[in-house]
């Protein structure tokens, strides 16, 4: 039982990882990028790519996908998203969904419906004190909690993040203060695209490299990042420690042999937000007519 | 637009769905064309045309929902599937026939619409698509659960009987067709009434369309169960057409395909959405003939071809209208007809 809680917390920190990616872009440019879980996804397969065919060393695949990553998130900002600046918000949704369709349909054509095993991924179990976790958990655990930390500093105090909150709350006072909006734009979505190719490398290792890995993993983040209230990055990590939790308590006790961890997720967020319509910690947006 | 000098002299005239005798004429060959094309056209068209048939009303549905009303939803195969399970449980398991069950099955998929409709009166945008996004993965879940609806495996569905014989493709064809043509009706109709014009208040802006005291809540709710009402419908058709209805039919991705019709029909257009459903099973039928030809260039890829090949495709298509052509099929046609009614003039 402990073990079962103790899976869900570090799984629930991995997931927020996830959220993480989507509140990166969308709290500078108010995009809501739902190809965030087809990135991780191809990202994951380059990486599959670059160790086990080409045969580089572990630190260097890695050292390659995260810039890959980052290429990747302002070729979709520049060649999709930016088109579309001013259009009503269905739009830029759809255009991101369509990316999202079109990075699938390139992995099929490279790398086939098969899945794969990064050499890397360590086995077994580990013993911390009285509970068993899984190695891959609690690596991707500690990795996202070293990035949220990060991320933290980085929106305090470098010039970079503080750029991106006047972004943030608002594009016209952004201008007026000396800061190139486009190319904070451009740069929010190279920090997302980075994220995911790191998040390609920590659910690579924690679910193996399938072809349902991005829809697997947008399923897992979306409800996360509604949850914490689409902008707050501290409300994705507690948001994602709730799902993470419920989850794996959902897994485990099967009420009525129903397979409740697939779809408690998403029940936990229609319930919150049936209560607070803006998520766990999300801004209430005061509209005048 | 009408040409200078023309005018709607009577309010019967500015609110009639076809105005002119020509247009009646046109109307009237089409639809012989359209009910005839069954006898002569062969059975690949024939099963083709039934399925845009099948998609276009969902589409509707989808065009009042997101088009007039402005609720985005992700979430419309789910409610498909709500009709047509309802379709497989009245026609398998109690033997009802199947003109009872095509109210019964928009009814329900209507109820369910009004269940994940709820939220939307308090949050929109963002938080609401992603609410029927949810609305698509509890639905379809609680369907793979329980052993009544037939888990994964899904139900066989009892064909419809017209004198004691099963209907052939080209009567089904000809039953979609009514169904169409009533579908298209009613939302033509619905965008003329007051239900229709707050529709388009609520869209354009809530807050302006509640000052002047227009019942949000009523409106969004009314929106998503005509809305999940004509899913429903579509449900009721294809789980009759399949014979055989699984969970795994009812995707994400064929909601997409829903809200990308209505992108690419044209937003807030009746026929919009029907030639978006049109255009979009057009480019799923190009996808064999295409992937052939990529199959032959490289033939190490193999067996994935199509599939990869269907996405991409689509996700072309799709961004092209959306970068260039974002107000859709019907759009330009309109600027065409437009064209030539006015020619040699520009207004």
């Amino acid at each position: 039982m402990d073990d079962i809680l103790v899976q869900g917390f570090l799984m629930g920190g991995v997931i927020a990882l996830v959220a993480l990616g989507f509140i990166l872009v969308f709290k500078s440019s108010g995009v809501l990028n739902l190809a965030h879980g087809e990135m991780i996804a191809i990202l994951a397969y380059f990486l599959y790519q670059l160790l086990a065919i080409w045969d580089l060393p572990a630190w260097l695949g890695i050292l390659v996908a995260v810039p890959t990553g980052a290429l990747l998130g302002v070729l979709i900002e520049r060649l999709a998203v930016r088109p579309l600046l001013g259009q009503p918000f269905l739009s830029v949704l759809m255009m991101t969904l369509m990316v999202s369709f079109l990075l699938r349909g390139v992995r099929y054509l490279a790398w086939g419906p098969d899945s794969y095993i990064l050499p890397f991924t360590p086995r077994g179990q580990w013993e911390i004190g009285p509970v068993n976790v899984i190695p891959a958990t609690a690596i991707s655990f500690a990795a996202a909690m070293l990035i949220f930390v990060v991320l933290l500093l980085l929106f305090r105090y470098t010039k970079v993040g503080l750029s991106m909150r006047v972004v943030s709350a608002d594009h016209e006072v952004a201008q007026s203060l000396g800061i190139r909006v486009k190319q904070v734009f451009s740069i929010s979505w190279a920090m997302g695209g980075a994220l995911a190719a790191v998040c390609g490398v920590l659910m690579g290792m924690v679910y193996t490299v399938t072809p349902v890995l991005g829809g697997m993993v947008l399923g897992a983040g979306l409800p996360v990042l509604l949850l914490g209230g689409l902008t707050s990055i501290p409300g994705a990590v507690v948001a994602g420690l709730i799902i993470g939790v419920s989850t794996a308590l959902g897994d485990y006790y099967r009420p009525g042999g129903l397979n409740l961890g697939e779809i408690i997720a998403w029940i936990v967020m229609l319930v919150i937000l049936l209560i607070r319509p803006y998520g766990l910690f999300g801004e209430k947006r005061i509209e005048r007519i | 637009m009408l040409p200078s000098g023309v005018f709607n002299r009577r309010p019967q005239q500015d609110m009639a769905i076809v105005r002119t005798s020509a247009q009646w004429l046109l109307l009237a060959a089409a639809l012989v064309f359209l009910f005839t094309l069954s006898l002569y056209a062969s059975e690949v068209w024939v099963n083709w045309l039934i399925m845009v048939g099948i998609y276009a009303v969902a589409a509707l549905g989808m065009h009042i929902m997101t088009g007039l009303c402005g609720q985005f939803s992700m979430g419309q195969s789910a409610f498909m599937a709500l009709g047509a399970y309802t379709a497989a449980i009245m026609g398998s398991r109690y033997g009802l026939s199947p003109w009872i069950s095509l109210p019964v099955s928009g009814l329900v998929a209507g109820l369910g619409g009004l269940v994940f409709g709820i939220p939307a009166l308090r949050i929109k945008g963002f938080y609401l698509v992603l609410t029927t996004i949810a609305a698509q993965f509890v639905i379809m879940w609680s369907i793979r659960q329980f052993d009544y609806t037939g888990k994964t495996y899904g139900l066989t569905v009892p064909a419809i009987t017209i004198g004691g014989s099963a209907l052939k493709d080209a009567q089904f064809w000809w039953l979609t067709l009514a169904i169409v043509v009533v579908m298209i009706f009613f939302t033509k109709n619905i965008q003329r009434t007051t239900t229709g014009r707050k529709f388009v208040a609520v869209r354009d802006n809530d807050l302006a369309a509640e000052v002047m005291g227009i019942n949000l809540f009523r409106t969004k709710l009314l929106a998503f169960f005509i809305g999940c009402f004509f899913a429903g419908i579509s449900g009721w058709l294809w789980a009759h057409y399949l014979a055989r209805i699984t969970p795994d039919l009812f995707t994400f991705d064929l909601s997409l395909w829903f809200l990308a019709m209505v992108i690419i029909g044209g937003m807030g257009s009746t026929s919009g959405a029907v030639m978006g459903a049109a255009a979009i099973m057009a480019v799923d039928k190009a996808v064999p003939y295409l992937s052939n030809v990529v199959e032959k260039a490289f033939p190490s890829l193999g067996f994935q071809i199509p599939f990869a090949l269907g996405l991409i495709l689509f996700a072309v298509v799709v961004m092209f209208f959306l970068l260039i052509e974002p107000k859709g099929l019907y759009y330009r046609l309109e600027k065409i007809k437009l064209y030539y009614r006015l020619n040699p003039f520009a207004y």
